[in-house]
């Protein structure tokens, strides 16, 4: 019974940290609801534990088109000189510039890839103060300005052409409630930019979250969980919705922290600093999904549709009020059944959203031609990160300092989900971050 | 007739209040200095003019709170004729006729927040520890030279080490508050606090002033803890009124420096550093004319300093191109108005207490970000956020008998505004801001005998503030501390050596705080000039 562990949630960090728990653990997994889209580099380490098979990425080239107003499209692909190629059409001088921005901000990209597979550093560390020396003057003074700085100032440092600007500064308002001229959001962008290689400012989509559920090894509860026992400030167990009580040594929870610790157990537990900290955690939803079926191929895999940043901008301004964009940010994905998959944002939650098919088919319309359109499905907005990824709830804050380091108060009690360190977008390394801090700790 | 030719310890450029503090500084040291200052009179932004007869007017700068109080102390500014007269409230008109008023008085500050929020009442004393304690955490900073986090250099290794020091003994849970404050929005922070909005939006205002930026963007809180820094006779937060406007605070300087010997000329132009072999030997003036100097330092923006007053040719191009991003956008701009009587605020009528203190016209936090929403697509904000003072009611020689000055200090007015500033443009911001407020004041329109309206392309003009920001560049994250003005050149020094910088455009920058002027004085004498 010692070696039981519990994990909860069924997203693809609480399933890698199932699996990884199973090589010395009997460990049941209790889902909950858990959509997933399946969009996030797979750290090659996550695939080497847990010696996945059938992992399929998939990474169109190019990885992204958006279209030009004069007509035509602006294609960016997985080869830096052909993008630039590409580019050349629109801007020579921004064709030019291409190679040392990929080069300088892949650079800093690799740094947070390193901090991303392991608990989030100590800022005040050597250890931390030498890896950052590593990067050279150039490479730190990048870092330490672009943090902070809004995604729009840091393309207009490099950059002239709107439909350029566009297409990256979306990277760093993705899920999150902010535009591209709030700061902040040049830390967004190179988020997005970990684990893909130079030029390339978009995850990949993996069949991860797919072979995991499929993968045996784990027992697995289709039923959320109601509480977490608490005995003598060890957690003891679950009790399941349907009342059974499932006794264990140790529980990771994929939850939301706030869900976690003020729900699943009783906040007595807890200091009322830590409390408060639960209850102000942002996370504001801000992209619903939309699922269309076209009757045929319209053209591109993946097209991103953010004209410019004031584009975006606007569209951010809509959400600040409380209401849908009139012209969203769009990134739709088509895959060879015709199926698009598309990200709109900014939609808040709450908001009326049956019509988005309607919408994202008339922004979309002169990409889409003559295509039939059906509207499949609009999924409500989801925070895919649970907690907003902002330099505030960023590294050692996320999502809180006392709960960083995947610890919580209660011992035998984990947090293994997208609110940890990395946070979403990283495929599950939270879940990966966590079960190894919780392997070390003995029980 | 011959002319002896002075030659000088240090040549200041410009008269403002960090490169006064600076010549006052060195020539307390018994260094032989010259300020030479464009305008007929010291001061750049803070200075007091007698825009129409009768009526004296802080044209551009107009509260003093961030004046270091050591500068006070070391130069003995009250004995050259400082005098602070504190500001006693805040007033906030709501746009449902209500107010919000925030008294200096405890008690009574306490019980008019009650009336809003009992829970605002109870979380203000904690919210007011917490930031006093974040302020004096960080006041140590702000009196040194940010050291180099990229250097290898064995000094700058030394002092990094002593800033980790520093922070470890903060302690984790003031380290994290402060990491905080430095990255999030200023209407986020306040809404762990607060619930009342115009608490919020009046507290959160200080977040984006001089800057392009809304409350709602992060990077804005930080600028919260410059407010609370501001200690007039060691009481934080207080806001005080330079007797006689801000143009006394520079007078008192300058007064200052010259009983210490330094010379100021007013009314003359520097065209440009003299430099040789790689090294300052002085200015060359408008007029022709070269002034000898062992070191120049310059109190200009970096824009100003290193592109114009220096050149490119003599810079590295890593330093080019960090000072042409470095980020002015000015947002800010003031309307001086000229009263026949007192405005009279509906919401609390009469000639009260509230007339000696601030109005901010900020009812809700959203109120301001809808202000931003013009400016960042290049308009002048329709309902601008203002901050109000009536100068005349603390000092009456401001004013003829009966008369008043009022100061409204205004965000946004973007320098880059859609089809550049004109003088249409400018009187429609001059009527916007009288329109907002007549809102809450109906009788101002009827008061007014004369009205000026300095927008940040007049800043830029008169004051050579580049693109009108009054902080000489934008107080974000990624200008600050080594960052500011350029990683690398964030001590006072130059890459042409005997060239320093003592603007507020170098750490820390920001507001009549005079760090800078002084850092800048200790760094030149330090290098042994």
């Amino acid at each position: 019974m010692s070696s039981r562990a519990i994990v909860i949630g069924g997203g693809v960090n609480s399933l890698v940290a199932a699996h990884m728990l199973s090589r010395s653990h009997e460990v049941i997994l209790c889902e909950g609801d858990s959509p997933e889209d399946g969009l996030g580099w797979v750290p090659p380490q996550i695939a080497r534990a847990l010696r996945l098979e059938g992992l399929k990425i998939e990474a169109p080239d190019p990885w992204a088109v958006a279209p030009l107003p004069g007509g035509g499209r602006l294609e960016l692909w997985r080869d830096v000189a052909r993008s630039a190629e590409s580019i050349r059409r629109v801007s020579p001088p921004d064709a030019q510039k291409w190679p040392q921005f990929c080069t300088r901000m892949a650079r800093l990209a690799r740094f947070l890839e390193k901090a991303y597979l392991e608990p989030p550093p100590d800022p005040l560390g050597v250890r931390f103060a030498l890896r950052a020396r590593l990067l050279g003057r150039q490479g730190l003074v990048d870092l330490m300005r672009l943090l902070p700085m809004s995604v729009a100032e840091l393309l207009d440092d490099w950059f002239e052409n709107d439909t350029l600007k566009g297409l990256l500064g979306a990277a760093g308002v993705m899920h999150l409630q902010q535009g591209p001229r709030s700061g902040g959001t040049a830390f967004r962008f190179l988020h997005h930019h970990v684990g893909s290689p130079p030029g390339v400012f978009r995850p990949p989509r993996s069949n991860l979250h797919d072979i995991l559920k499929k993968r045996s090894g784990i027992e697995v509860r289709k039923q959320p969980v109601r509480s977490i026992r608490v005995e003598a400030g060890r957690a003891a167990g679950v009790v399941l919705a349907g009342g059974e009580e499932l006794p264990a040594s140790r529980v990771l929870s994929g939850a939301h922290p706030r869900r976690t610790l003020l729900e699943l157990v009783d906040p007595a537990w807890l200091d009322p600093e830590l409390v408060r900290g639960l209850r102000h955690l942002r996370e504001r939803p801000v992209a619903a999904r939309v699922t269309l079926q076209l009757d045929r191929a319209p053209g591109f895999s993946a097209l991103v549709h953010a004209p410019s940043l004031d584009y975006l901008e606007r569209a951010y301004d809509d959400s600040k009020y409380g209401r849908i964009s009139q012209r969203p940010h769009i990134e739709a994905y088509c895959d060879a059944q015709h199926r698009v998959e598309a990200h709109v944002q900014y939609v808040p939650p709450g908001t009326d959203t049956p019509a988005l098919g309607d919408l994202v088919a008339a922004v979309l319309s002169d990409q889409l031609g003559d295509a039939v359109i059906e509207s499949l499905e609009v999924a409500q907005p989801q925070q895919p990160h649970q907690v907003e990824l902002s330099l505030d709830q960023a590294l050692w804050m996320r999502p809180l300092p006392q709960l960083a380091h995947y610890r919580t108060p209660i011992q035998g009690l984990w947090l293994c989900g997208a609110a940890m360190h990395p946070g979403g977008a990283i495929a599950g390394a939270a879940g990966y971050n966590c079960a190894r801090v919780a392997l070390a700790n003995r029980t | 007739m011959r002319r002896a030719v002075t030659r000088y310890d240090a040549v200041v450029i410009g008269g403002g209040h960090n490169g006064l503090v600076c010549a006052a500084y060195l020539a307390r040291a018994g260094r032989k200095v010259l300020v030479l200052e464009r305008r007929e009179r010291v001061g750049g932004a803070a200075m007091t003019e007698e825009v129409f007869p009768g009526f004296r007017f802080s044209v551009f700068s107009y509260v003093v709170s961030l004046l270091r109080p050591e500068i006070i102390r070391d130069l003995e500014l009250p004995r050259h004729g400082l005098h602070i007269l504190p500001l006693e409230s805040t007033l906030t008109p709501l746009e449902n006729g209500d107010y919000l008023a925030q008294w200096n008085d405890h008690d009574q500050n306490r019980r008019e927040l009650a009336r809003h929020s009992l829970r605002d009442a109870e979380a203000y004393d904690e919210f007011g520890r917490v930031l006093h304690h974040m302020a004096r955490a960080i006041k140590p900073m702000l009196a040194m030279a940010p050291p180099d986090p990229t250097s290898l250099h064995p000094g700058e290794l030394a002092s990094l080490l002593q800033l980790r020091r520093y922070f470890k003994d903060l302690g984790a849970e003031r380290f994290h508050a402060l990491h905080k404050l430095l990255t999030m929005s200023v209407a986020d922070y306040l809404d762990e606090w607060f619930e009342t909005e115009a608490l919020k939006a009046t507290k959160s205002a200080s977040g984006i002033i001089g800057t392009l930026l809304g409350p709602r963007s992060p990077g804005t809180a930080y600028v919260l803890l410059h407010h609370y820094m501001g200690e007039l006779d060691g009481v934080f937060r207080a806001w005080g009124f330079a007797k006689g406007g801000n143009g006394s605070v520079s007078a008192a300087i300058a007064a200052a420096a010259s009983a210490h010997g330094a010379e100021i000329r007013t009314s003359t132009a520097v065209s440009n550093v003299l430099i040789k072999n790689g090294k300052a030997r002085g200015v060359v003036l408008e007029s022709g004319e070269e002034i000898e100097g062992e070191v120049v330092v310059s109190g200009a923006d970096p824009r100003r300093t290193f592109l114009s007053l220096v050149g490119e040719k003599h810079l590295p191009s890593e330093l080019v191109e960090s000072i042409r991003r470095f980020r002015f956008r000015g947002s800010s701009a003031k309307v001086n108005l000229a009263l026949g009587e007192l405005p009279n605020f509906t919401c609390l009528p009469g000639r009260g207490p509230h007339l000696r203190g601030a109005v901010s016209i900020s009812p809700s936090v959203e109120y301001l970000e809808r202000a931003y929403d013009d400016a960042k697509y290049g308009e002048i904000s329709r309902r601008p956020y203002m901050d109000i003072v009536i100068p005349s009611m603390i000092d009456p020689s401001m004013a003829p008998p009966g008369k008043h000055v009022m100061s409204i200090f205004v965000q946004y007015a973007p320098y880059h505004l859609n089809g550049g500033w004109t003088d249409a443009k400018r009187e429609a911001l001059g009527d916007a801001v009288v329109d907002t407020l007549s809102q809450y004041a109906p009788n101002l329109k009827g008061a007014i005998l004369h009205r000026q309206v300095v927008t940040p392309a007049d800043i830029e003009r008169i004051v050579g503030l580049s693109e009108g920001n009054i902080f000489q560049g934008e107080l974000t994250l990624q200008q600050m501390f080594f960052l500011r003005p350029a990683p690398a050149w964030s001590k006072y020094r130059t890459p042409v050596a005997g060239l320093f910088q003592c603007g507020s455009g170098t750490h820390p920058g920001g507001g009549v705080m005079g760090a800078s002027g002084r850092n800048a004085a200790f760094a030149i004498l330090g290098a042994g000039a």
